[in-house]
């Protein structure tokens, strides 16, 4: 069965091309222009990983990460973060804390992204 | 008083005189008697015995008063010595106008002595009083100083204040006694006067330096109002006293500390900080966009034609919005900096709209939007840099359009004002809240939940804000209500067609 990928930015040049990877490279993709579309994405079909921007309207994707992590039936999914900004210490914490799998600096290489996206879910699917 | 005992002498000294004279006279008569009356009236030798015991007798007395004399003559000066010295006593006689005592008397040494010595307390007494006043004048005079001192440390803005080597205060000037709550009530020592531990810690700090030394530090001060700002502060040692270097027991010196507030340099920093994050965000974004379609046309994703058209289209398209950006953001800069020559002449502001009318009206047509102009039939005269004001207006204009939903409408005004000219754009879109209408004007700021509407720099207000108020002397305004629309106004200074204030037709240095 294809592995389900949700993608959410609100740039929608980002999101084409990490989805045109992905596609071509088996996976089912959904995307979302907001962490709060994103969320009910996640609601309604849940994905096997999740790679979401920092910087988005209505929900950031912190606050995304933080809904995933303080729910249980979505609490051990594996999660990704794109951004533009440069990380301050205080957010490196938070991610430790929320057990991001890897933070992914703009401009981005989707090769890369596929990559890290074929390894997380190989790891998961060791460990289920 | 000594003129009333001076004169009882006198008089009992005439009266002794007198009485010796009567008896002299008497007893003389009394033996001429005997000589002239008959033996047998007076016994002879009876009358010359009384008579001579009158006689010695009046001798003796005349004598005493001889002696008296002297004794009088020495107590009317010691009299007069005393007057000398009472300086409350209207007749003080200078000491060299008291008379000279007779060679002969022998109250002579002693009087001229005790004469001597008066005299030269008197003189001992006058140079002290000479030296109090010259102290009092030196005393007045450093007082003088210090309150000049006091006044000219008063009129400098930044706290001073400046403690001994026992670190009490010896100097807070107004602005100090504000800031750190010194009043002459505080007890005078600095670390128990202020607030601010960390100040009273480097000035005891340097204190203890051997040399004369200066150490600047950036604190945290809390305000009397209550909020915290930073302070540069600098504390510099002083000698104990100005004239003898010494220190007390410790060897610690004195020190005076000057703060100046830097919250508002470090307000800048912080902003500047910010903006070139944000200007670094901005621009990753349509970097990341041509990198990831670069990578995939690279790697062959793009299959077939179409796909690669698709692609390409989207590089040239990201790469244009980086230009774009890039453009804004040295415009402003320049134009901040004032490294862009403005140069402004006499025109006509309707004309200028009606340029910017023009260049947006197809973005309005595609949008469908009511797209509509009333602008003054008056002459708006307007002293103006027309490529600036142009760029201002279309900015207004292609903002309301972008952020109107299609089918809505877009006006465009202008009009006199006393004095004043002003032009706004009117639409009838998303509208700001309350909040956004005062972040709308700072760089980059684009609210979050129209995002989606349009492609912008969040650079287009901040710049038109610049150009109409800070080189042009006119404010730009806004109002708005959230979901019903906006007005954006511009409000510049009028000049009259006749008078042409810059004199020419061609450009002219702002």
């Amino acid at each position: 069965m294809a592995k389900r990928v949700l993608l959410c930015d609100d740039e929608i040049h980002i999101i084409r091309a990490a989805e045109f990877k992905l596609v071509r490279a088996g996976f089912e993709v959904e995307c979302a222009a907001d962490g709060q579309a994103g969320w009910e994405a996640i609601q309604r079909h849940k994905p096997d990983i999740v790679i979401t921007d920092c910087q988005m309207p209505r929900m950031s994707g912190l606050q995304l990460i933080e809904r995933i992590r303080t729910t249980p039936e979505t609490a051990d999914l594996p999660v990704m973060m794109l951004t533009a900004k440069g990380f301050e210490l205080s957010q490196q914490e938070l991610l430790v804390k929320w057990n991001v799998l890897s933070v992914i600096p703009k401009p981005f290489s989707p090769r890369d992204v596929l990559q890290r996206v074929q390894d997380a879910l190989k790891t998961a699917s060791v460990a289920n | 008083m000594a003129s009333d005992s001076t004169r009882t002498t006198w008089r009992l000294d005439t009266v002794f005189s007198a009485a010796a004279l009567a008896l002299s006279a008497a007893g003389t008569a009394a033996w001429l008697a005997g000589w002239v009356l008959p033996q047998e009236t007076l016994p002879m030798r009876a009358a010359m015995l009384v008579g001579a015991l009158i006689v010695s007798g009046g001798l003796l007395q005349w004598l005493l008063f001889r002696l008296m004399r002297q004794e009088r003559e020495a107590r009317r000066y010691l009299e007069l010595l005393s007057l000398a010295d009472d300086p409350n006593s209207p007749r003080t006689p200078s000491l060299e106008l008291l008379p000279k005592l007779r060679a002969r008397s022998p109250w002579r040494q002693p009087l001229s002595q005790l004469t001597d010595a008066l005299a030269r307390n008197a003189e001992h007494i006058q140079d002290v009083e000479h030296a109090r006043a010259a102290l009092e004048i030196r005393c007045r005079r450093s007082a003088a100083d210090f309150a000049r001192v006091s006044s000219i440390l008063g009129g400098v803005p930044e706290p001073v204040v400046a403690v001994d080597a026992y670190d009490e205060i010896i100097l807070a000037n107004a602005a100090a006694q504000k800031l750190l709550g010194i009043h002459e009530g505080n007890g005078r020592s600095l670390s128990q006067a202020t607030n601010c531990a960390r100040l009273a810690a480097l000035v005891a700090e340097m204190r203890r330096r051997r040399t004369r030394t200066q150490r600047s530090e950036e604190i945290e001060i809390e305000r009397p109002g209550g909020e915290r700002s930073w302070y540069n502060v600098t504390v510099t040692t002083i000698p104990h006293d100005a004239q003898t270097p010494e220190r007390d027991s410790e060897g610690l010196q004195g020190a005076v500390a000057v703060l100046r507030d830097i919250s508002a340099q470090r307000n800048i920093q912080r902003r500047h900080a910010e903006f070139v994050s944000s200007a670094s965000h901005e621009m990753r974004t349509p970097l990341a966009g041509i990198k990831a379609y670069v990578e995939l046309l690279a790697d062959g994703d793009a299959s077939d034609e179409e796909t690669r058209e698709e692609f390409l289209g989207v590089i040239n398209g990201q790469t244009d919005r980086l230009q774009r950006l890039i453009d804004n953001l040295l415009n402003l800069a320049r134009i901040e900096a004032g490294v862009v020559k403005v140069s402004k002449q006499t025109q006509s502001l309707n004309e200028i709209l009606g340029e910017a009318f023009h260049v947006v009206q197809p973005s309005a047509e595609a949008k469908q939007l009511e797209f509509v102009s009333y602008l003054s039939p008056m002459y708006l005269g307007v002293l103006v840099d027309r490529d600036l004001m142009l760029q201002t207006a279309i900015n207004l204009l292609s903002n309301a359009i972008k952020y109107t939903q299609p089918g809505g409408r877009v006006t465009l005004r202008s009009r006199m004002l006393d004095q004043q000219v002003q032009f706004e754009v009117e639409d009838t879109g998303v509208g700001l809240s309350a909040e956004d209408c005062e972040r709308v004007f700072d760089k980059f700021y684009r609210v979050e939940k129209d995002q989606g509407m349009a492609q912008g720099t969040g650079l287009g207000l901040p710049l038109a804000k610049y150009i109409a108020e800070d080189v042009h002397g006119g404010k730009l305004g806004v109002q708005s209500e959230l979901g019903r629309g906006s007005v954006f106004s511009v409000t510049i200074p009028a000049v009259g067609r006749s008078l042409d204030r810059t004199g020419t037709a061609g450009p002219q240095e702002p």
